[in-house]
């Protein structure tokens, strides 16, 4: 379709609906559920069953085949990030045994214009990211854990998600909904 | 540059204040608020039938022997307040508007922030320095 592109596109929503979105959750959340713990977990829980649909997408659009190796894996869930959330984050912080690995994000659309007042200094804004990756993952039969190390609403530099191979999940085990 | 900023709620509660040089803040705040009366009447005349669009800057509101006030309006009544001193070298009105915009701007932001709710006062310590960076008109 040839169009302008000063016109609207139709499939692609303005990002500030979804940083507004995003903090509108968050904050009915907090008001919901008073305990910060609580709302970080369930922001995990979103993010899993947002994640083990998504894989489905991803796999669908780019029509990719099996990984590798770990590495593999990450490159591609860096590409996730940049066809969902639109930003490209580095692959960094390998351990020593290669399970481990970080992504580093230096902007987040989740996070644009937000800021954590004090009350909420334990609150993980970002946990979603978390879950999505453990939710897709698990869908291709690997065990990770994901959590945050680095968080800029919390004053750090940039937002560091890190994630760690716990093992490959070979039985066919149907998603549960926690 | 300026030397006084307030922000004004649609209730005429203020949500921000801030001043360069903290001596002199009550004599603002006293300032400010009495200047709330022009804004109001310069808002109550210019209302006679159709809403006008473009005038959310209101100019000069009052002017004393040290100091000028200038104001601007959202559309959805809130009140930007800038304090002027005289003494400095004579601001064009181009740079009072954009000094003006720029506040709204931040301000569009601050509001954009989830945990910020609207008619609370702001306490935002980034909202802090990016208003005083406007009004010494580094930014």
């Amino acid at each position: 379709m040839s169009r302008a592109s000063t016109r609207f596109d139709t499939k692609k929503v303005n990002s500030e609906l979804v940083t507004l979105t995003y903090g509108a959750l968050v904050a009915q959340m907090i008001k919901d559920l008073d305990n910060t713990e609580d709302v970080s977990k369930q922001l995990e829980r979103l993010g899993y069953n947002m994640g083990i649909r998504l894989i489905e997408d991803f796999l669908a659009k780019t029509g990719t085949g099996r990984c590798l190796d770990l590495k593999d894996t990450a490159d591609k869930i860096q590409s996730a990030f940049r066809m969902y959330l639109g930003v490209q984050p580095n692959v960094a912080n390998w351990s020593a045994a290669g399970d481990e690995f970080s992504f580093i994000l230096d902007s987040n659309p989740l996070t644009d214009l937000v800021e954590l007042p004090d009350e909420l200094k334990n609150l993980k804004y970002c946990n979603i990211i978390c879950g999505v990756i453990r939710g897709a993952l698990e869908m291709v039969q690997l065990d990770v854990q994901s959590w945050i190390v680095q968080d800029q609403l919390k004053g750090d530099q940039n937002t560091e998600v890190r994630v760690k191979f716990i093992r490959r999940l070979e039985d066919a085990m149907p998603a549960g909904e926690d | 540059m300026a030397v006084c900023v307030a922000i004004i709620g649609k209730d005429n509660s203020p949500k921000y204040f801030c001043c360069l040089n903290p001596d002199e803040e009550l004599g603002f705040q006293y300032k400010v608020l009495s200047s709330l009366d022009v804004v109001e009447e310069k808002l109550n005349t210019t209302n006679k039938g159709t809403n006008d669009l473009r005038e959310l800057y209101l100019g000069m509101l009052y002017s004393l022997e040290t100091h000028k006030i200038y104001g601007y309006v959202t559309n959805t009544k809130i009140k930007f307040i800038i304090v002027v001193d005289s003494t400095n070298m004579a601001l064009r009105d181009n740079e009072i508007r954009s000094m003006f915009r720029k506040l709204h701007s931040e301000y569009a932001d601050i509001v954009c922030n989830p945990f910020y709710i609207p008619g609370d006062a702001i306490c935002s310590k980034s909202f802090d320095v990016n208003v005083k960076n406007i009004m010494t008109g580094t930014v």
